[in-house]
């Protein structure tokens, strides 16, 4: 019988999937460290519009996570996606045009999250492949309808004139309408939410997750109840879609239901899959490079998403782990090689 | 209780074929019980009903003492099931480690599922017992999917083992492997049968006469007849269903 | 009495009328979007935008002097080459990866997106809509029946027992059923499966054209027509069942109904979540739609 030390010393080696969750947070830290020297740049140089421009790059950043969750881990990709970032947004709005209170809006969201990703996971585990994915579009296809329709909400308007809020984190307090500060705290929690996903996945509850995407037929036989793991995934990706969205109006004073047309849905497909299905660092790259393409080519050209498109389709057929699944083996080669 | 596995009358039709019409036996403790028949015989579909993948239609299962029939497969595994598949159904795109790992997780406190996997030693300890018995050590950090036929069929055995399960259902465990192979696998069953019940479908002959200690014969969804290995094989009966009629 | 008589004369015979002439057209799009995926496995989510090709094409043929009656023909026939090569080109080199289901919706999905574009791009993004061909109303028993609509559900009537006809018993029928069922047995019986597939492809997306063609007039030509479209054209399918042409012909004729006679009851703001919410409840009940698959396993 070898001794405990042994023990681990092997499954640390052998463990794959936790050799790739390190390198995931090695490409997050340097992430985080552009992101930083960004807003210094930023800072130093007085701009607004290319802060609040990459701030909303990282708020869709922890949208498309949520995607990920989904696709990546347990296999279901979901096309409505947006319902749970426009929910997020307009509870959110709705709330801080009452009470500006930061923690009032996003508890609010994390509630709607749970009690609606809840019974909607409900009705859209039952099925799998095309169907969840025909479903979830469904689901968000009729939300865009109802809020675009109910003259409360703002209808095709949208609500504006939500106020600016100060967030208390207690050593200071960002004010909302600051570019720099305000990108430095979005920063923050899209880390935040990474950090939550990724320790989920490397938890036993988190490895059945992994385990339905890689033989859902087996997994009963490990002694869990795929609806139970699939419902349970389902309700973690709305809640990080729903915070993230809560996001949104503090930063651009107002929603619209644009918010939760198929295009924000298909923005976050498209920005997991360039990024990398399954890595979850590749969903905050790939958030990146989408907002660079969208910027610089749509500056070049009205056409850019003809080109994103076709970028699209290249990344599936030539490249299907996307960028993350090109740089992280690398960066896994480079850890382990560190650690002998 | 000496008997930990009883199936009674179980039945179930598909279109109006009977895949399997009023089977009933049962398995000792630590012993052998092997399913043999000839091909569609019904005794896959036997061992879905049992595991809990399809309903039956009729009949009960009775697993140590509880009725467990009609369970669903992921509570016949919390109920002391364990079962191999006769098409290897490992997590190919996972390491053997991680297929290991996944399946003695379940011997984790409940504690401990949004705990951190590398402080789970309850199941690393038991995947070390696993590597040693399975002779996987040098396999470990292998994709399953990258292992050889054999390896991956001994994986499905140990797999299936990993909860310590009161009883193991092994579907034609020794399918598609070389002579030695086979003859390895035997031998390693029949060192299980001390620690765990063992109900088996098995075609080679040979093998089962060797390890069984009481032998099912099914044949077109019914049970033919049940016996030692010595009274089956002279039965004249259970020579006609497998040749047919001189 | 009278009243009721004069509602259905005035009121709900033309709607069910016009639910019916939609229905056709909606069940020619998912005809060919339940072939692709009963004969083929492969999702296609850009099935609308081949819709909107077809309708494209028409409008500016049609503008250019084409005939109507010209077009009909010319159009499927111009995108069946089209379909081959992205069946061919694209689909095929994915095929063949273990989660082909999600590759396929996402590969079709991005090239969705890219036609949709494109069309945008060439032809601008307003609504235009071709002159109809046929002008005129019929009287039919105290309803008025425009000559356009009659002729919609005509040919669309016709075309969709040609093509079950075909499927089910013609040899051509039966050597793509069995290419469908197993692809390697047909290819061992000789069956060149890997031009089957693309020609059913090729097939499928030339119903969706020619559905466009037909619609055009009816409906008027903009850029996103072929997104909000193939949603329906999922949600028959799904509600008929993948594979089966009998589902999608009972499914698109019936859902269009209750689209069309629920707007008269509600506001029609919520016939797309009826409809929806029919689907939903196939899927929770009845996954499989209401009839069997096609040669699928």
């Amino acid at each position: 019988m070898r001794d405990s030390a042994n023990i681990m010393k092997t499954e640390t080696a052998t463990d794959r999937l936790g050799l790739a969750m390190r390198a995931s947070h090695v490409l997050v830290a340097v992430f985080v460290v552009a992101a930083l020297a960004f807003a210094a740049i930023g800072s130093w140089s007085g701009d607004t519009f290319f802060l609040r421009l990459a701030t909303e790059a990282l708020i869709f950043a922890g949208f498309a996570l949520s995607v990920d969750i989904l696709l990546g881990y347990t296999g279901l990709l979901s096309l409505g996606q947006a319902l749970y970032f426009g929910l997020g947004a307009y509870v959110s709005a709705v709330v801080l045009k009452e009470v500006p209170s930061f923690w009032a809006a996003m508890g609010a969201a994390l509630v709607s999250a749970l009690v609606i990703g809840f019974v909607t996971g409900l009705v859209a585990n039952r099925v799998r492949g095309v169907y969840f994915a025909l479903v979830t579009f469904g689901l968000a296809q009729v939300a865009a309808k109802a809020v675009y329709n109910t003259r409360s909400l703002g209808a095709s308007d949208g609500l504006i004139g939500v106020p600016i809020v100060p967030i208390d984190i207690g050593v200071t307090t960002v004010m909302s309408n600051s570019p720099v500060g305000f990108f430095l705290f979005t920063l923050a929690f899209i880390v935040v939410l990474y950090a939550i996903c990724a320790y989920l996945l490397d938890t036993p509850f988190g490895r059945v997750l992994v385990a339905l995407r890689a033989n859902e037929a087996r997994v009963p036989f490990l002694g869990y109840s795929t609806r139970h793991a699939r419902l349970a995934a389902y309700v973690l990706a709305a809640v990080i879609a729903t915070l993230s969205g809560a996001l949104y109006p503090m930063l651009r004073g107002f929603v619209s239901p644009e918010l939760l047309f198929f295009s924000t849905s298909g923005n976050a497909v498209i920005t997991v899959v360039l990024g990398g299905v399954g890595t979850l660092v590749g969903a905050l790259y790939g958030g990146v490079i989408l907002t660079i393409l969208k910027s610089v080519v749509g500056s070049m050209t009205e056409h850019h998403l003809i080109v994103i498109g076709l970028l699209f389709m290249g990344t599936v057929i030539f490249l299907p782990k996307g960028l993350m699944g090109f740089v992280r083996p690398r960066v896994e080669r480079l850890i382990s090689g560190k650690s002998k | 209780m000496s008997t930990v596995l009883e199936v009674q009358g179980l039945s179930v039709a598909f279109g109006g074929i009977r895949a399997v019409d009023g089977v009933s036996f049962s398995a000792k403790r630590h012993a052998i019980t092997t399913v043999i028949g000839p091909n569609g015989a019904g005794k896959s579909t036997l061992f879905n009903l049992i595991s809990g993948l399809i309903r039956p239609h009729n009949g009960q299962v009775t697993l140590d003492g509880v009725d467990r029939t009609g369970a669903s497969p992921h509570l016949m595994q919390r109920a002391g099931l364990g079962r191999s598949f006769q098409i290897t159904n490992l997590f190919f795109e996972l390491t053997v480690l991680e297929n290991l790992r996944l399946a003695a997780q379940r011997l984790e406190n409940v504690s401990r599922f949004l705990l951190p996997v590398k402080s789970s030693k309850e199941a690393f300890r038991r995947v070390d017992e696993l590597v040693e018995r399975f002779q996987l050590g040098s396999k470990l950090g292998e994709l399953a999917g990258a292992l050889s036929h054999g390896e991956q069929r001994r994986l499905e055995i140990a797999v299936a083992l990993a909860a310590k399960p009161s009883i193991l259902l092994l579907d034609e465990p020794t399918q598609g492997m070389s002579h030695a192979d086979t003859a390895d696998s035997a031998e390693l069953i029949k060192s299980l049968a001390k620690d765990v019940t063992i109900l088996l479908i098995e075609h080679d002959i040979g093998v089962v006469m060797d390890i069984s200690d009481h032998i099912v014969v099914m044949h077109q969804g019914r049970k033919l007849t049940e016996g030692a290995p010595s009274v089956v094989r002279n039965d004249p009966a259970v020579k006609s269903a497998y040749f047919g009629d001189a | 009495m009278t009243a009721f008589l004069d509602y259905f004369q005035f009121v709900l015979a033309p709607q069910m009328i016009t639910g019916l002439s939609l229905g056709v057209a909606v069940v020619l799009v998912a005809l060919g979007l339940t072939i692709i995926f009963g004969l083929l496995d492969v999702i296609n989510m850009s099935h609308g935008e081949f819709y909107a090709v077809g309708a494209y094409l028409a409008l500016s043929l049609g503008l250019s002097g084409v005939s109507f009656w010209l077009l009909l023909f010319i159009v499927p026939l111009a995108m069946v080459p089209v379909g081959y090569m992205v069946e061919r080109g694209l689909i095929q080199r994915v095929f063949n990866k273990p989660d082909r289901h999600v590759t396929t919706l996402l590969l079709t999905f991005g090239l969705g997106l890219v036609m949709e574009e494109v069309l945008k791009v060439v032809f601008g993004p307003n609504t235009q809509r071709p002159p109809t061909p046929i002008s005129g109303a019929m009287d039919l028993f105290g309803v008025i029946l425009p000559n356009y609509r009659a002729f919609l559900i005509v040919v669309g009537l016709v075309i969709i027992g040609l093509v079950a006809i075909v499927l089910n018993k013609t040899r051509l029928g039966a050597v793509v059923r069995a290419a469908a069922f197993d692809r390697n047995m047909a290819a061992s019986l000789g069956v060149p499966v890997t031009r089957v597939y693309a020609l059913t492809f090729a097939f499928g997306v030339a119903l969706a054209g020619l559905a466009g063609v037909l619609l055009a007039p009816v409906f008027s030509v903009f850029p996103t027509m072929g997104r909000d479209f193939v949603f329906l054209a999922f949600t028959v399918v799904i509600v008929g069942g993948m594979g089966s042409i009998a589902g999608t012909v009972v499914a698109g004729l019936l859902l269009t109904q209750v689209q069309a006679i629920s707007s008269l009851i509600v506001s029609p703001v919520w016939s797309d979540p009826i409809v929806f919410g029919i689907m939903v409840l196939m899927l929770v009940i009845r996954p499989q739609g209401l009839f069997g698959r096609l040669g699928h396993a």
